[in-house]
């Protein structure tokens, strides 16, 4: 029988239990972390805890190693103290949070590994709330939530009749930080003793070394995961062979395409289970789609509606669970399940004229070519609307003529709807939807699509893939870039220089770089890149712990405009810092 | 086809007060219609330029829609107006 959270499975099972699974890395076989050493975690947290002066006795936790996050959490809710997630660690959000609590994990201070002592369990009650997240502020700014244990524990319980665990492997693809990463792969583990594993699995290359090493095991796995690594699984890799150990897959943060949901289900032989909620709402529904796209609302969620589609929830998880709640969705009921059919409050005034952004984003969706859209208004451009538009490979701009022919058939197209002001003037075409590991189109990823508007020095960003070695990032020239040499000549060009500093930039922020820019090695600029061109930088750092050097690489179909290392210079970090 | 520097400055204008940001100064053609047809441009710009070249150049428009419309026609004739009208 599973627990429950408020009968406190970390004091209950058994020291022997295998709680986590340690994944085979070079040089390290697998291995089982068990429950008695997990609880000496939590002891090394209550003795770190205790050392740390806390008189509101709020923790801000944010850690991305579910066996210190989880002891961590244990160690706070056994203090009775208040546990608070920041959704990421941008520096934007702490500073927001830095007047609400004491920091703890990567944020703050931890207790020294493998100076783990045994927990002490006292007489202090459980939280009121057991825990308080942020949400992905994908349609505003991040709002707290409180959750109370009953409200988890009812999810739990929801889950486990659905989908019962039993001894399944729990191998995560999301932050923990967030609802679903939490209650899917911490809590659903830890109360029906299942163990996770011990780091969390971003690239399907390692997810594939890992599904090899269980199925030589034979042991199941429960693959917790969304839409942006589902939807890019490479078929160079071979599902097929390891999909015995596949027995469960979710999915959440946003809809699975119909598409992906297929491919997955062909490679794995598995459904996916995606799952339909919001931080707010909690759990709300669930889907296979080879059933169909309805959504089947979860045991004691009840859902109705009403004349203007709107979704009306009583649920277990939210937190006031007898009244009926309205939300922003709107739904149409089909048998005991419904279909979503999108938000009801997306009514923007764009210069003076009411519009419907999902109007918008509906007849922009079904031009041909155009394979998902987004309009959204930016901050100090309240007079004009922006696009997200995620093309069909082949109808893709890749230089400022063939950009400036697809943005003028577009408007033309809606210009038969909608009334010229309204149409959008800000256009970011990409290859595949721009999100954050959740799922989601956040405030983060709005901004960086936009920032050459505020920025005349950046590139024109248009998302980022992870290559076995590195990242993928697609750029644009912007036509009025600060960089490009002669302006007003005929033919303008950027400058090598730049396209270093961009990938300098760019290598800051998606690598943990051990030091600064420190020169180049065999860099070569065959093609100049033009104003409006579109254009890759593959990034790879290779660190041997002597020697840190970034690999570049810059083509577009034109052909390749770089390719060289940089050497990184390392630094001596402020220890203050 | 030759452009004056009045004419690109004024397209420099137009670019910048518009943000039309995947536009270039070799984009806008002399001849061609700024409004609806060739650049795009609408009500809300129309009032922005007013504004751009009250500023810049001193020019104060008539209130009469119809003799502004012409003034606005394409590149040349906007040339055309700020020649005549400027007192800066």
């Amino acid at each position: 029988m599973p627990y429950r959270l408020d009968q406190r499975p970390w004091r209950q099972r058994p020291a022997e239990d295998a709680f986590a699974w340690q994944p085979p890395s070079p040089g390290q076989p697998a291995a089982t972390i068990t429950v008695a050493t997990w609880q000496r975690r939590i002891g090394a947290w209550q003795q770190h805890l205790d050392s740390l002066a806390n008189p509101d006795r709020t923790w801000l936790l944010f850690e991305p190693d579910p066996i210190e996050f989880s002891a961590a959490m244990v160690a706070i809710w056994e203090r009775g103290d208040q546990l608070v997630l920041p959704a990421d660690n941008q520096p934007a959000t702490l500073a927001s949070l830095a007047a609400s609590g004491v920091a703890l994990g990567s944020l703050g201070s931890q207790p020294a590994p493998g100076s783990g002592t045994s927990p002490t369990w006292g007489t202090a009650p459980l939280p009121s709330v057991a825990v308080s997240l942020y949400t992905s502020g994908s349609t505003g700014d991040p709002q707290r939530l409180d959750k109370r244990f009953d409200q988890l524990d009812a999810e739990l319980e929801a889950q486990v009749r659905l989908w019962p665990l039993e001894q399944r492997r729990v191998i995560s693809q999301v932050s923990h930080q967030h609802i679903y990463g939490l209650l899917f792969a911490i809590l659903r583990p830890l109360c029906e003793s299942s163990p996770f594993a011990t780091q969390s699995c971003r690239y399907p290359e390692t997810l594939y070394a890992w599904l090899e090493q269980c199925r030589e095991d034979e042991c199941g796995v429960a693959l917790i995961s969304a839409p942006p690594a589902l939807s890019r699984l490479p078929e160079a890799l071979s599902w097929v062979a390891v999909r015995e150990a596949v027995t469960r897959i979710h999915s959440s943060g946003a809809p699975l395409s119909r598409n992906a949901s297929d491919a997955v289900f062909d490679s794995f032989a598995t459904p996916v289970h995606e799952v339909y909620g919001s931080s707010e709402t909690g759990g709300i529904a669930w889907r296979t789609q080879q059933q169909g796209d309805a959504w089947t609302p979860f045991p004691a969620v009840e859902v109705d509606t009403d004349a203007e589609q709107r979704l009306w929830l009583r649920s277990p998880h939210l937190a006031e669970r007898a009244s009926w709640q309205r939300q922003a969705d709107r739904i149409e009921t089909i048998g005991s399940g419904f279909h979503l059919l999108g938000r009801a409050d997306r009514i923007v005034k764009i210069g003076g004229k009411r519009l419907s952004l999902t109007a918008m984003d509906q007849a922009l969706g079904a031009l041909p070519s155009v394979e998902r859209a987004l309009t959204l208004p930016l901050a100090r451009r309240e007079l004009r609307l922006a696009a997200v538009v995620q093309l069909a490979p082949e109808a893709l701009p890749h230089d400022h003529a063939s950009h400036r022919a697809m943005v003028k058939h577009l408007r033309q197209a809606l210009g038969a709807r909608f009334e010229t002001p309204v149409l959008p003037r800000y256009w970011r075409f990409v290859a595949s939807w721009p999100t954050n590991t959740q799922g989601k189109l956040d405030v983060d990823i709005r901004q960086r699509l936009f920032q050459d508007l505020d920025d005349r020095r950046a590139p024109r960003w248009l998302g980022e893939q992870p290559t076995a070695t590195g990242w993928c990032v697609s750029l644009e020239v912007p036509e009025h870039c600060l960089y490009l040499d002669g302006h007003f000549d005929s033919q303008p060009v950027l400058p090598g220089v730049t396209l270093v500093h961009w990938a300098m930039q760019q290598a800051s922020r998606l690598f943990a770089l051990p030091g600064g820019f420190g020169g180049l090695e065999r860099l070569r600029f065959p093609l100049p890149l033009l104003p409006g061109d579109r254009f890759t930088l593959t990034l790879a750092l290779r660190d041997d712990g002597e020697r840190a050097t970034l690999h570049v690489q810059c083509d577009s179909p034109r052909g390749q405009h770089a390719s060289g290392r940089l050497p990184l210079r390392r630094e001596v970090t402020d220890v203050d810092g | 086809m030759t452009t004056t520097a009045l004419e690109h400055e004024l397209k420099e204008l137009i670019i910048e007060t518009l943000e039309l940001e995947d536009v270039t100064a070799d984009d806008i053609d002399p001849q061609e219609p700024l409004f609806v047809e060739g650049l795009g441009l609408d009500s809300i710009d129309a009032l922005e330029l007013g504004l751009a070249l009250q500023k810049r150049y001193g020019i104060t428009l008539e209130s009469d829609a119809e003799s502004s419309r012409q003034h606005f026609a394409n590149l040349k004739s906007l040339a055309a107006l700020v020649e005549a009208r400027r007192v800066k």
